[in-house]
C-alpha cells in the first residue's frame, strides 16, 4: 500500500517541556485514520508539524514520498494536503460559493495579474460548475450565495470542508470536526465526510476528542499521550487496549 | 594609547550627555506601555499629549508670570491626567473591542487635532523662538561635573532625578497595589476581568490618566531642549518612545525603561563620533547632515525589521471576541435592485451636474481646486488597494506619490522627457520601492507595519529628499521643483480645461483598474488573507505574493497620483503636499469615509480638496446667501478648524470603522429597502 503521507521521529520541545517525542504516522491512500489523546496529550503540535504551521525540532515529514519538511504551509497545501479547522476559519465578507471559487482558482494556478488588469479575472462558468458540484455533494448548494457570517456551526464545518475539497487533496487533515457540534450535528457530519470521502477518495487523518466519531469512521487509529505514542492499530484494537483506556477512555464501552 | 583614551573619553561624554534625554525617552516610553498594556490603544497621539502639558506650562509660567511649582501643578498634574480621562471617557472606551487599526486611525486623527484643540481654546499660537525654560531656578545656568568629562546643568540633573522618581512609582504600583494587580489582568480581556468583579473602565480610567501625567511630565522635561515650541518636535518624541518600547515588545516595563535610555545613548553617541568620521570621509557628509534628525526613525526601523519577535508577537486577542457579532457586509450588497438603480442614476446626474457647472461657470481657482480634487481622489485610490483591499495600513503612501513627482521633475529637467511617459517611469519607480518596502515590514502584521511604513516615511523625508537626485537638493526644494504642464501632438494641456479632462479620464481609468482587480483573483485572494490568513495558506495561497502584488500596485496608483499632481501645479510642492504629516491626513480620511469602495476614495479626495473652501471660507454659503458680503460675520473660519474637524472625524470613525459614508449609506438603504418593501407587499 502506498504512504501518501508519512511522518517519522518528529520531536518537539517548548521552553524545555517535551510537547512530541518521537513520534511517527503513516496515512496510506484512500486510508481513514484517527488520532486521539487527552488534552495536552501534544495532538495539535503533531497536527502543526504536519502542515508546515510549526517547525519540528527534529524529524521528516514526507508527502507522497516528497520530504515536504522545509516547505511552507501554503506550499504543502499545493501538493495535496487539505485541512479544516478547530476554530472555524471562513473568509469574511464572502459567500459560500466565493470560498470554493478562490480555492479552485489557486488549485488551477490560473490567475495570473495581468488577466485582472484586463478584466479576465472574473470566475469563468466551468469554475462555478466545479464549485457547484462540491456544494452538492456536501449537501448545501442551497446555501451557495448566503454570506458565511448566516451559516450555523455545523454548516460552516462542512463550508470548510468543500474548501479543502477544491485543493484536490490527497490527504485531509481535519482538527476536532465535531467540537462544538451535538451528538445530532456530530451524525450528519460524519455520515457527509465518509459520504465525500467514498466518492472523492483520499485519505483522511482525523483528530478528535469525540471517541464514538473515531469508532465510527475510523479504520486505524493513533493515541497520543504526553508527547508520546503509546498505542496504533486497527481502531477496535486499540480502543479495547487496556493501557489506552487507563490513559484516556476511562470507562467508554466500544459497542 | 593616546587615541585609545580619547576614544574611551569621548564614548563615556556620549553615554553621559545621552542620559538624560534618555530618561526623558524613558520615561515616555514607560506611559506609552502603560497605555497599550491596559487599553490595546498604540497611543500616536501621546505626542500631542506631552504637547498640551509643556505649552500649557509656558502659557501659566511666562505668559501669565506664576511661580514655576504652580505652573508645574497646573499643566501636569491637573491638565494632563485630565486629558487622559477625556479622551479615556469620550473615546477610547467604546473603542475596546475594536481592531486594533482602528485604534491606530483614531489616535493619529487626535494626534493632529490636539494640539490644534488646545491652541484655540488657549488662544496658544506655535510659533517659532518659544522656548521654555525648565522646572528648576536657573536650569541652564548651573553646571555640575562630577567626571571631568561632560558638565550637567540643572535642567538635565532634574530630567534624570524626575525618570528616576516616576520610574520607582510605576514599578511599586505594580508591584504592590490592587490597582497595578487590576491593570495586569484588564489587558488580557477587559470583559473577561468584568466577569471577575472588577470595574475594568475604573482600571482604564486610572491608566489613562496615570500615562497622560507621564506624558506630560516628559513633555515639559524635554521642552528646554527644543529651539521652539511645536507639535511636530513631540511628534518626533512619539517614534522614540515607540522605538524604545518596541524593545520590550510594548509589553515590558523594564524593558522600555532601558530602551528609552539605550536610545538616548546611542543617539548622543552617534552624534559625537559622525562629525570626526565625516571630516575623514567625505562621502558620509550629506548622511552626517540628514541622517541625525532622522536617526529615531532609522532606529525604529531597524529594530522592526531585523528584530525577529517583533514579527512574531500577534496582537493581543479578546478570548471573548467570538461573542462580537461579524461586521456588516458593504450596503450596496444588500440594497434593494430597484435602490440601487435610483442610486447609480441619481450619481450619474450628480456628476453630471457638477461636470457642467465646472465646465461652464468655474472660474480658475475653482477650476483648479476641482482638478486637485480628482487628482487626490486617484491618489486615495492607492489606499482603497493597500487598506481596503489589503487589509494593511501603510501610512507612506506620501512617499510613493512624491516618487512619482519627483520622477517628472527629474526626467523633464535632466533629459526634457515628455512629462506623461515620465509619470509613467514614476508610477513604475514608486512600485519597485512598495515591493522592495514590502519585502522587509511583510512579516510584520497590523500596527508593526504601519508603524514600520511611518519610520520609512520620515526616513525619505529627513534623508532622501535632500539628495538632489531625488528632491534636487535643499535649496532646490525651497526655490522650486518645477514641472512642466504635458503636450501631446495639438493638444497642449497647459490650459487648465484640457488639463481638467486628462485628470478625469486618469481617475477614470484607474477605478476601473482597481474593480478589475478587487473582483478578480488578487482581490479575491486579499480578501481572503483578510479573513483568515491560516485558512488561506491551507488552500495554497501565499500571503507574502499578495501582499508584495498589493504593495506594488497601490505604489504604482499613488506614484502616477503624485505625478499628475505636480504637473498640475507645475512643482513638486513636497512639503506641501507629500510630507508624512500629511499622508496621515490622507489615510484618515479616506478609511473614516470608507476605504472599501471607489467612491469612498472619490468622495475623500473632493473631502479633502474641497472642504477647506466650500465650507469653511463660506463658498457655499456665500452662494445660497447670494454675495460673500452677506455672510456672517466669523466666515472665513480659521484653519484650526479644519484640523479639529478632522479629529472630530476621526473619532465619529471609531463608531464607525466601516467608514462614515458606508455606514450613513447602510442606514438610509435600510430605512429604503423598508419602505420599497412594504410598498411591494401593499402591491
Amino acid at each position: 500500500m502506498t504512504r501518501v503521507l508519512e511522518a517519522s521521529g518528529m520531536s518537539v520541545a517548548f521552553a524545555g517541556i517535551r510537547a512530541l517525542d518521537n513520534v511517527s504516522v503513516s496515512v496510506a491512500a484512500a486510508e481513514r485514520v484517527g488520532l486521539i489523546g487527552p488534552n495536552g496529550a501534544g495532538k495539535t503540535t503533531l497536527f502543526n508539524c504536519l502542515l508546515g504551521i510549526l517547525r519540528p525540532d527534529a524529524g521528516r515529514v514526507l508527502l507522497n514520498g516528497v520530504d515536504v519538511g522545509g516547505w511552507p504551509a501554503h506550499r504543502r497545501a499545493r501538493a495535496g494536503m487539505g485541512r479544516t479547522f478547530q476554530r472555524v476559519e471562513l473568509f469574511a465578507d464572502t459567500t459560500v460559493r466565493e470560498h470554493l471559487l478562490i480555492a479552485e482558482r489557486v488549485r488551477n494556478g490560473t490567475g495570473a495579474f495581468w488577466k485582472d488588469l484586463i478584466g479576465r479575472g472574473r470566475p469563468t462558468t466551468d469554475e462555478v460548475a466545479v464549485c457547484d458540484e462540491v456544494l452538492e455533494l456536501l449537501g448545501i448548494a442551497e446555501l451557495a450565495d448566503k454570506p458565511v457570517e448566516s451559516l450555523s456551526l455545523g454548516q460552516s464545518r462542512l463550508v470548510e470542508v468543500g474548501r479543502a475539497l477544491m485543493t484536490g487533496p490527497q490527504v485531509l487533515l481535519l482538527d476536532e470536526p465535531s467540537s462544538g457540534l451535538d451528538r445530532d450535528e456530530t451524525q450528519v457530519l460524519a455520515d457527509t465526510l465518509r459520504a465525500v470521502q467514498d466518492t472523492r477518495g483520499y485519505a483522511v487523518l482525523l483528530v478528535e476528542h469525540d471517541v464514538s466519531l473515531v469508532a465510527d469512521f475510523t479504520e486505524r487509529t493513533y493515541v497520543l499521550d504526553s508527547g508520546a505514542l503509546i498505542a496504533e492499530g486497527s481502531t477496535a484494537d486499540v480502543l479495547a487496549d487496556p493501557a489506552v483506556r487507563r490513559a484516556y477512555l476511562g470507562s467508554f464501552e466500544v459497542t | 594609547m593616546i587615541l585609545a583614551s580619547g576614544f574611551f573619553e569621548d564614548l563615556f561624554r556620549g553615554i553621559l550627555q545621552g542620559t538624560p534625554p534618555g530618561a526623558v525617552y524613558a520615561l515616555i516610553a514607560l506611559g506609552f506601555v502603560l497605555t497599550y498594556k491596559t487599553s490595546g490603544v498604540f497611543n500616536l497621539a501621546f505626542g500631542a499629549q506631552a504637547y498640551i502639558s509643556a505649552a500649557m506650562y509656558f502659557k501659566v509660567h511666562s505668559v501669565w508670570g506664576w511661580p514655576k511649582w504652580a505652573a508645574l501643578l497646573v499643566s501636569v498634574f491637573v491638565l494632563a491626567p485630565l486629558v487622559g480621562l477625556v479622551l479615556e471617557r469620550a473615546i477610547f472606551r467604546h473603542l475596546r473591542t475594536a481592531s486594533a487599526v482602528s485604534k491606530l486611525v483614531v489616535t493619529i486623527g487626535l494626534s493632529v487635532a490636539l494640539p490644534e484643540i488646545f491652541n484655540w481654546a488657549a488662544r496658544f499660537s506655535a510659533v517659532a523662538g518659544r522656548q521654555i525654560t525648565g522646572i528648576v531656578p536657573d536650569g541652564a545656568g548651573v553646571y555640575y561635573d562630577p567626571f571631568g568629562v561632560y558638565r550637567f546643568n540643572r535642567d538635565e540633573l532634574a530630567m534624570m532625578a524626575v525618570a528616576l522618581a516616576g520610574t520607582l512609582l510605576l514599578a511599586a504600583l505594580f508591584r504592590f497595589t490592587m490597582m497595578g494587580l487590576s491593570m495586569r489582568a484588564v489587558v488580557e480581556s477587559p470583559r473577561m476581568t468584568e466577569l471577575s468583579g472588577i470595574n475594568a473602565n475604573r482600571v482604564s480610567a486610572f491608566a489613562w490618566a496615570l500615562s497622560s501625567t507621564f506624558a506630560g511630565m516628559a513633555g515639559v522635561l524635554i521642552a528646554p531642549r527644543f529651539n521652539s515650541l511645536s507639535s511636530g518636535d513631540y511628534f518626533t518624541l512619539v517614534i522614540i518612545a515607540v522605538a524604545a518600547a518596541a524593545t520590550g515588545l510594548l509589553v515590558s516595563l523594564p524593558r522600555a525603561l532601558l530602551g528609552g535610555l539605550g536610545l538616548g545613548w546611542f543617539i548622543a553617541v552617534f552624534n559625537t563620533f559622525l562629525p570626526g568620521l565625516a571630516d575623514d570621509h567625505t562621502w558620509l557628509r550629506p548622511f552626517q547632515e540628514n541622517l541625525t534628525p532622522s536617526l529615531p526613525f532609522v532606529v525604529l526601523f531597524a529594530i522592526l525589521v531585523l528584530w525577529r519577535a517583533v514579527g512574531r508577537q500577534r496582537e493581543a486577542s479578546d478570548p471573548l471576541a467570538g461573542v462580537d457579532p461579524p461586521p456588516p457586509a458593504l450596503a450596496a450588497l444588500e440594497r434593494h435592485p430597484r435602490l440601487t438603480l435610483f442610486t447609480r442614476l441619481f450619481g450619474v446626474f450628480f456628476v453630471t451636474v457638477v461636470g457642467l457647472v465646472v465646465w461652464f461657470r468655474a472660474d480658475v481657482l475653482w477650476m483648479s481646486l476641482v482638478t486637485k480634487a480628482v487628482i487626490i481622489a486617484l491618489i486615495y485610490l492607492s489606499v482603497t488597494v493597500i487598506t481596503g483591499m489589503g487589509g494593511q495600513i501603510s501610512l507612506c503612501q506620501g512617499t510613493f506619490a512624491a516618487i512619482g513627482g519627483f520622477t517628472v521633475f527629474q526626467m523633464a529637467d535632466r533629459f526634457n522627457m515628455s512629462v506623461l511617459a515620465a509619470a509613467l517611469i514614476g508610477a513604475a519607480l514608486a512600485a519597485a520601492v512598495g515591493a522592495l518596502l514590502s519585502l522587509p515590514v511583510l512579516r510584520l502584521g497590523g500596527v508593526w507595519l504601519a508603524i514600520a511604513t511611518l519610520a520609512f516615511a520620515f526616513f525619505f523625508d529627513a534623508v532622501m529628499v535632500k539628495f538632489s537626485w531625488v528632491g534636487g537638493g535643499s535649496t532646490a526644494l525651497l526655490t522650486g521643483t518645477q514641472v512642466p504642464r504635458p503636450l501631446i501632438g495639438p493638444i497642449d494641456f497647459a490650459s487648465d480645461r484640457a488639463f481638467l479632462v486628462l485628470a478625469v479620464v486618469a481617475l477614470v481609468v484607474v477605478s476601473v483598474v482597481v474593480i478589475q482587480l478587487r473582483e478578480g483573483t488578487i482581490g479575491r485572494t486579499l480578501a481572503a488573507l483578510r479573513g483568515s490568513e491560516v485558512a488561506a495558506a491551507s488552500i495554497g495561497i501565499s500571503a507574502a505574493r499578495a501582499r508584495i502584488v498589493a504593495f506594488a500596485v497601490s505604489a504604482a496608483i499613488a506614484g502616477l497620483g503624485g505625478a499628475l499632481l505636480a504637473m498640475h501645479q507645475q512643482n513638486v510642492n513636497y512639503a506641501l503636499n507629500f510630507a508624512p504629516i500629511v499622508a496621515l491626513f490622507w489615510l484618515v480620511v479616506v478609511v473614516a469615509l470608507g476605504s472599501r469602495t471607489v467612491e469612498g476614495a472619490i468622495q475623500a479626495g473632493a473631502a479633502f480638496a474641497l472642504f477647506e473652501p466650500l465650507i469653511l471660507q463660506g463658498e457655499l454659503l456665500g452662494w445660497i446667501v447670494r454675495g460673500e458680503e452677506r455672510l456672517p460675520e466669523f466666515f472665513p473660519l480659521s484653519g484650526n478648524w479644519r484640523l479639529i474637524l478632522f479629529g472630530l472625524m476621526a473619532m465619529q470613525f471609531a463608531r464607525h470603522p466601516e467608514g462614515l459614508v458606508e455606514h450613513g449609506k447602510r442606514r438610509s438603504a435600510t430605512r429604503i429597502n423598508g419602505w420599497l418593501e412594504a410598498r411591494e407587499a401593499r402591491a
